[in-house]
């Protein structure tokens, strides 16, 4: 009885004790918290909306937000509050803030910053598929069907996608000057085998280049899709079968990885790609002749622009519709937002409104920019006080277009969109709940053996066979079962309907 | 009873406010996060009742989050690892700073005593991505300088990133390099702290330098090197993330020789990031430390008692 009593005046005295240093942890935010309480209790009274986006927080941010908030209240009585986390920050902050339950309405996931499928699966965002329904029909009708079907979580949609390039293309980046002055034919390159020659010129004429710029990230390209973003399970593209392989035993990546062996002793590569972190330096001195990247229409214009010489590509893959490149920037509604009604009419007036938009983008007409044409701006100098990454802040198409845009960008990107082919696992999304102590250790095998292997460092003939066993010892096959059972099921559930 | 209580608390109040920083911070960062702990047996899912209420009606799941540690080829790799480095690092530090801080005590010019003691505590403060980078301008294959000088002798030049057999080496280098000069700060400190007459009996005895060093300094200094070590016991399963993942570039090829637990969790983690797992590790961590300890001291109390922690 008395041990009972003194266990709860303890837990009374931590909890009392958590509740003050949690008091004190946000203070902070207690205005906004404050202020959109008192939104809910009087429907008069507009509703503060709370925003979590990433990128580098910019000086402007508080005054923009002020001139949106005064155009989104006359048009659906909210008021928004913007708060940006820095890209380096992003994943680890909004963990923090989700799981501590800090007040928001609105934030920003993709597949590669805080996660979204996970999440979506750990309850950190809301269910949206009534509210879109009810509220999102502007969304419906605007965007890609592609991004809203290729978003949903075991069947139901956590978060509204930004409208932008659809597939993922890959393409070999050649550096132009090179090219001209070796006079090479990049007409006829697509695979990793068509480039040998022009990296065979180039190493033989300019001994001090590196041929081929790659990352410790670098994957050859495979006609497969990842069930997870560089582990080895994977489900060929053109093949009506569904079956889920260890890409390591696949004929296509066996030949890649040996030729990329073959480049590697040959020099093409530098000898430290498999650590190599980024190659911004290396390319900034145009001692290269290409490399890899993932395209959208009129990049080479902006490779060009941000290199400052000359950039042209070429395809080297179809264009695909994959889980990632849907994934690639999601706006989703917080599992504790206090008015998540209000937020799906921001999210829809967001993605429809030209206004809004590029407000939100672009900061206030006439201080952080100024309007040229009917859908056409040019930024001012005060535009570096509110510098906004675009893909992440909604429907990108909405966009005014800048001084040297070509009229017809959106078009472009329309029809780049239409010639995106569904990848066969487009929509599914791989649940690891079951296999996550296996997960783990393969993980640390596909660290180990990855990069020194895709980057052509060493001998697939020894290492290949060893990784494959590895990743075996690790638990693969366990996975790769879990993951055809799910894959068959959602399948089954897909062709029915 | 309780006047007593409060006679003493009155009397000590002066010591008792220099401590009550200390306390809180203890307090807040040891103590209450104890109550996290429960994680380690929990699925954790978020909920819209904050993180006290998703933390409590989470899915149990029992031991599960601590399998992954130990159910792999790794397993064995990553403790091997992580305890041989360290009980590696306890002894050579231990070696190393208590010989830097009776030479620096020895030294007759005390300014450059100073100097060379400024020098050594200066690469405790750089981080590791730092040193990591150090490192790497010693080790590059085709930049690094002792590539540069291998080739100068007509040697073959060594792929460091990517070949083990070195590396064992290089990070207790690293490590002593990075660390020596912080550790013997506290031998040196003590080490002015015994009376000089000691020593002055000692010469007039004619007792040589090493004689008065094995038989004054060494024996006095035994109580801190002691406690010294106690406490980096505890802490033998946590490897210095930053030296076994920056100082190696994370280069796959050498896991064999660098996969410590920190990193291992790290890598698994980083893509599913399951709160309960990598706080079964923690926890993992923290309880072998604890055992180690208290075996450790109780070993000490049973050969003399003074120098025993508690």
């Amino acid at each position: 009885m008395s041990n009972k009593k003194r266990l709860g005046a303890t837990l009374t005295a931590v909890t009392a004790l958590s509740l003050v240093l949690g008091a004190c942890g946000s203070s902070g935010s207690n205005n906004n918290a404050a202020s959109s309480a008192s939104g809910s209790s009087s429907s008069e009274k507009p509703v503060n909306l709370i925003w979590y986006t990433i990128g580098t927080p910019q000086k402007d941010v508080d005054k923009v937000m002020a001139e949106v908030s005064k155009y989104t209240k006359e048009k659906i009585n909210a008021t928004v509050t913007m708060k940006m986390i820095d890209w380096g920050d992003y994943q680890q902050k909004m963990q923090v803030l989700v799981a501590s339950g800090e007040p928001m309405d609105i934030m920003f996931t993709s597949a590669g910053g805080f996660d979204y499928v996970q999440n979506a699966r750990k309850g950190a965002f809301l269910q949206i598929d009534d509210l879109l329904d009810k509220y999102g029909q502007g969304i419906k009708d605007t965007i890609d069907p592609a991004f809203l079907s290729g978003t949903k979580v075991d069947g139901h949609n956590y978060g509204i996608p930004a409208n932008k390039e659809l597939p993922q293309l890959e393409v070999w980046r050649f550096n132009k000057n090179v090219v001209d002055k070796y006079n090479l034919d990049i007409s006829n390159v697509r695979s990793l085998e068509s480039i040998e020659p022009l990296l065979k010129k180039v190493k033989e004429n300019e001994p001090t280049f590196t041929p081929f710029v790659m990352t410790k990230d670098y994957v050859p390209y495979v006609p497969y899709d990842y069930l997870i973003t560089n582990l080895p399970m994977a489900v060929k593209l053109d093949s009506p079968d569904h079956k889920v392989v260890d890409i390591l035993e696949t004929d296509e990546m066996k030949q890649a990885l040996e030729t990329m062996h073959k480049y590697y002793t040959a020099g093409y590569v530098a000898p430290e790609a498999a650590t190599t972190g980024s190659t911004t330096d290396l390319e900034s001195t145009g001692k290269w002749l290409l490399d890899r990247a993932q395209t959208q229409p009129l990049a080479d214009n902006v490779w060009s622009a941000s290199f400052g010489f000359p950039v042209v590509s070429t395809p080297a893959s179809d264009p695909i519709i994959t889980n990632t490149s849907v994934q690639g920037s999601i706006m989703a509604i917080s599992a504790n937002s206090e008015h998540p009604e209000k937020a799906m009419q921001f999210l829809n007036l967001l993605n429809t409104d030209p206004v809004l938009r590029n407000m939100v983008d672009s900061g206030i007409e006439g201080v952080h920019y100024e309007k040229t044409g009917d859908n056409r701006m040019k930024n001012l100098p005060e535009s570096k006080n509110y510098d906004m990454p675009s893909y992440s802040l909604g429907n990108n198409m909405l966009l005014y277009l800048n001084e040297n845009d070509p009229d017809d960008k959106w078009e472009q990107f329309k029809k780049f969109n239409a010639s995106g082919v569904p990848s066969p696992i487009l929509g599914f999304n791989f649940d690891t709940t079951k296999v996550a102590t296996e997960l783990t250790a393969v993980q640390n095998v596909k660290e180990q053996f990855w990069s020194s292997l895709m980057t052509g460092t060493v001998d697939p003939a020894t290492y290949l066979p060893k990784a494959i066993q590895q990743f075996k010892n690790a638990g693969l096959d366990k996975i790769i079962a879990e993951a055809q059972t799910q894959l068959d099921a959602w399948v089954a559930a897909n062709q029915q309907k | 009873m309780g006047g007593t209580f409060f006679r003493n608390l009155n009397r000590n109040k002066a010591m008792l406010l220099m401590v009550l920083p200390g306390a809180l911070w203890f307090l807040c960062f040891s103590y209450l996060p104890l109550v996290g702990t429960i994680a380690a047996f929990k699925q954790y899912r978020f909920s819209r009742q904050g993180f006290l209420y998703s933390l409590v009606h989470s899915k149990n799941v029992g031991w599960d989050n601590f399998k992954f540690l130990f159910s792999t080829d790794a397993a064995w790799t990553i403790t091997r690892n992580t305890l041989f480095y360290n009980i590696a690092f306890i002894f050579l530090g231990l070696v190393c700073s208590v010989a830097m801080a009776i030479l620096l005590s020895e030294l007759v010019n005390k300014k450059m005593a100073k100097l060379y003691q400024t020098g050594m505590f200066l690469p405790y403060f750089l981080s590791w991505v730092i040193v990591g980078y150090f490192a790497f301008s010693f080790l590059s294959l085709d930049r690094g300088l002792l590539n540069h000088i291998l080739g100068s002798f007509g040697g073959k030049s060594l792929q460091w990133y990517s070949d083990p057999t070195y590396w064992p080496y290089i990070l207790v280098l690293v490590y002593l390099w990075k660390s020596v000069g912080y550790s013997s700060v506290v031998y040196l400190a003590s080490i002015m702290g015994i009376d000089r007459s000691l020593y002055e009996a000692a010469m007039i005895d004619g007792a040589s330098k090493w004689q008065q060093i094995r038989s004054i300094t060494l024996p006095l200094l035994k109580p801190i090197i002691i406690i010294m070590t106690l406490l980096a016991v505890g802490k033998i399963f946590y490897a210095d993330f930053g030296l076994f993942y920056e100082v190696p570039r994370d280069s796959g090829t050498l896991y064999s020789v660098t996969n410590v637990i920190d990193t291992y969790v790290y890598r698994g983690l980083k893509t599913t990031g399951e709160i309960g797992m990598s706080t079964a590790a923690g926890l993992y961590q923290s309880v072998v430390g604890f055992a180690l300890v208290m075996i450790s001291n109780f070993v000490v109390r049973k050969m003399d008692k003074d120098s025993a922690l508690f």
